[in-house]
């Protein structure tokens, strides 16, 4: 899939669940793969890159006859709350690389859906991915002040365990 | 009906009305949403639908029915919510019916 964006000179990259599962080592598992397009082809281009990996549109997302993943392309811009200053980085998926959120940008990520939604699933999943990188908590706290959310940052701090290799600066 | 054309900034007057009219009460549905705009309810379906794809809005489900707000994670919310509460000034008629509404709680099997 990277390979075949690459190739055609899209620049997507994953975010959301999927990015998660990266972090997380798969200890989170979505079958959603969500893609957002930095580079804006059309309909028709999007639609013969996809099918050049054998993914098809079904309505407003992919789907691959053998997978039981499906790729969607969520409007952009790239952003986790009012930060539209993201970051991608090149993340490892066996011997392929991807372009992700980073793994401070994907606890974020998933922050945010516990800020705003309540969604506490999502806090576990902001806690794998803190325990199992080293997230930027600085980063983090500052985010969460601007999104209103220092209550709940502080909820995630405490439930994160001292020994996670975060950083504080 | 023959409506007489509103601005519609949204790319379309039912998207901008429901915007608005999400603006003004935080959480609500399609059918109220189409109540309150007089629109018809497949209007506002699709409407919210398209909102919701360009991210502008978010839904959740209370049992069948989905309840829509102003996208929460929408990267310029802020920004949004000013220009809608500005775009709500001039709509009298809309706010005095969301103005009429009860919102508050009403205890289950009391009489109205």
């Amino acid at each position: 899939m990277a390979a075949a964006f690459e190739a055609a000179g899209l620049r997507a990259v994953l975010t959301g669940g999927a990015a998660a599962v990266i972090h997380t080592g798969g200890e989170y598992q979505s079958e959603d793969l969500d893609f957002i397009l930095e580079s804006s082809p059309s309909q028709e281009r999007l639609d013969e890159v996809l099918a050049e990996i054998g993914f098809s549109r079904k309505r407003d997302h992919y789907v691959h006859p053998a997978s039981r993943f499906f790729i969607e392309f969520p409007r952009g811009p790239l952003s986790i709350g009012r930060d539209i200053r993201i970051r991608p980085v090149e993340a490892r998926v066996g011997r392929q690389s991807i372009l992700a959120l980073s793994a401070t940008d994907s606890c974020r990520d998933r922050l945010a859906a516990f800020y705003h939604w309540n969604d506490r699933q999502s806090l576990q999943t902001a806690l794998q991915i803190a325990r199992r990188n080293r997230v930027d908590l600085e980063i983090i706290r500052t985010w969460s002040i601007g999104e209103g959310m220092k209550a709940r940052f502080e909820e995630f701090r405490r439930e994160l365990s001292p020994r996670s290799p975060t950083t504080s600066g | 009906m023959v409506r007489v054309k509103r601005s519609s900034p949204f790319g379309g007057q039912t998207r901008t009305r429901a915007l608005v009219a999400l603006a003004l009460l935080d959480e609500s549905f399609p059918r109220e949403i189409g109540r309150l705009l007089s629109e018809p309810i497949n209007g506002v379906l699709q409407a919210m639908a398209s909102l919701e794809k360009d991210g502008l809005v978010a839904a959740r489900s209370a049992g069948r029915t989905r309840l829509y707000q102003l996208n929460p994670r929408y990267f310029a919310l802020a920004e949004l919510r000013t220009y809608l509460n500005r775009l709500a000034e001039p709509e009298t008629e809309l706010r005095n019916r969301i103005d009429s509404l009860r919102k508050r709680p009403r205890r289950t099997g009391k009489r109205l």
